[in-house]
């Protein structure tokens, strides 16, 4: 079943002497419970993929659907409750709230759409990323490692089509950064989570279970995946 | 039923939380719209409910047609091989032994595939638990290096091993069928008087196997179809082989929390056994 899907999706930025091309005619899809990374060089255009990907950002031309939904047929504000629901963001920089402990941090979009937090599921979660001792923390005394696990939860928790993971570990050791991923990959197999993960660290992407190669802003492999590999 | 707004939208959610656990019942029995959409909402909990019984029956029936054929080709394959071994004891010429040779080693290809067949069906169906307990990693890898040995041998490949002591949770019997399948598939492609070599590295979590080769390699379009079922490579195609080692590798190692993947520069493969700690 497809999940994502974008069509000719262009980003144009300035004009005239100006414009510079970030993202031209991109077409990539992404099956469900697939864990697919898009690597590309700095200025390659991956980030502003993934910022038109997430609903962050409107493209110049194309389009992008989530669960066969235009995304950007939708209003802002539509569209800012559609990303709440339905995408999990990974940034680098973890984006815990700091006055909130790791069990808050982890149900907060969840309450923020006005849901009841689904504990039997949440629990599980929270087992499967070995955070069960540290639920009363605060992020400021978890390590950076620490972090990204419960951003990871967070992600998770409310179920949605699609996590999207930019860089997730640029802020960590490498020793870290493998059992960080090492957890987002099984994770994502147990709970048959679409992952999106954009990197530069050729070794990083090796993790995925398909490589998206972005150059100059055109997708130049694996933009489609082969289905003999199922 | 008299209902506002709101009092809908609780009765509806109500409706849903009772349908997600399996409670749900109709409240009454009258001409208004909810009454006739809680007798459809009811039918179409059935509806899913039988279906997922249905599907329950199916994987029953499946099991025991794998069982069936499990128990049912063992002895007529055993009686093949024991033929053919007495044939290959006799006085045969040139012709007829290279026949016979060659039934040998199409029977040796079938009891291979027909175990891994079965194997892999267990573990999908679960009729196989594995049980993963916390042990050494090291003991789990000589153990496979033993078995592949012999093969190497016959390359005159070897197996380098850079030993870490490190522990982590893994169903030992399972996780030696796995580390062997990639070793037999290192043997496979790679070169004579080459080297593989099988590294282990712990990081806090994790334990990681690695089993890297001097073979042909795997282009990258290909890579993430390698662990795909009866998956044959374009460049080993004359291999001898059936794709089934990687599929059931991968079965494993998920099966217990881990992960697999592989790696290819061109120069050589590199698989790797993620496991819990």
């Amino acid at each position: 079943m497809e999940v994502l899907k974008t069509e000719a999706l262009s980003k144009i930025y300035g004009d005239g002497e100006s414009k510079v091309t970030a993202l031209d005619h991109a077409d990539l899809s992404v099956e469900q419970g697939e864990f697919a990374a898009i690597v590309g060089t700095s200025g390659s255009g991956k980030s502003t993929l993934l910022h038109l990907l997430g609903g962050l950002d409107r493209p110049t031309s194309g389009k992008v659907f989530v669960e066969n939904k235009d995304i950007f047929s939708l209003k802002d504000e539509a569209l800012t409750i559609f990303r709440r629901r339905k995408i999990g963001f990974m940034f680098q920089s973890f984006n815990l709230v700091p006055t909130l402990n790791v069990y808050e941090n982890i149900v907060f979009p969840i309450q923020l759409d006005g849901n009841d937090v689904d504990e039997a599921f949440v629990g599980e979660v929270i087992r499967s990323l070995g955070l069960e001792s540290m639920q009363n923390r605060l992020p400021n005394q978890l390590s950076g490692g620490q972090q990204q696990r419960v951003a990871i939860a967070r992600a998770l928790a409310t179920k949605p089509a699609i996590i999207l993971a930019d860089e997730p570990t640029g802020n960590l050791d490498s020793k870290t950064s493998q059992d960080v991923l090492s957890l987002l990959k099984v994770t994502g197999q147990k709970f048959s989570q679409t992952i999106v993960m954009i990197t530069h660290n050729e070794v990083i992407a090796q993790m995925a279970d398909r490589i998206i190669r972005i150059e100059d802003g055109h997708i130049v492999k694996g933009g489609v995946r082969n289905d003999e590999s199922q | 039923m008299m209902f506002t707004d709101k009092k809908l939208l609780a009765r509806l959610d109500k409706m849903l939380e009772d349908g997600i656990s399996g409670t749900f019942s109709e409240s009454d029995y009258d001409e208004t719209k909810l009454s006739q959409l809680e007798s459809r909402w009811l039918r179409y909990l059935t509806s899913s409910k039988l279906s997922y019984q249905k599907t329950e029956q199916e994987r029953e029936k499946l099991k025991e047609l794998v069982s069936d054929i499990s128990h049912q080709t063992k002895t007529p394959l055993a009686n093949i091989m024991l033929y053919t071994e007495l044939l290959q004891e006799q006085n045969l010429d040139v012709q007829s032994r290279h026949l016979v040779d060659e039934i040998r080693q199409q029977s040796e290809k079938l009891e291979f595939l027909i175990q891994s067949l079965v194997e892999t069906s267990r573990l999908e169906t679960g009729t196989f638990q594995l049980s993963p307990c916390e042990g050494d990693i090291d003991r789990v890898i000589q153990s496979a290096i033993e078995q592949i040995t012999p093969k190497a041998d016959s390359k005159q490949i070897q197996i380098r091993c850079i030993p870490e002591s490190c522990t982590a949770k893994f169903d030992s019997k399972w996780t030696q069928e796995a580390i062997f399948n990639l070793l037999d598939n290192a043997v496979k492609y790679s070169p004579e008087c080459t080297t593989i070599t099988v590294g282990v590295k712990a990081f806090e979590l994790f334990a990681c196997i690695s089993v890297a080769d001097q073979g042909i390699g795997i282009p990258e379009q290909e890579l993430p179809r390698v662990f795909g079922r009866f998956y044959r490579g374009q460049n080993v195609r004359e291999q001898d082989g059936v794709g089934i080692g990687l599929y059931l590798s991968r079965q494993i190692i998920e099966g217990q929390g881990g992960y697999i993947t592989a790696e290819s520069n061109g120069r050589g493969a590199v698989f790797k056994i993620f496991l819990p700690k």
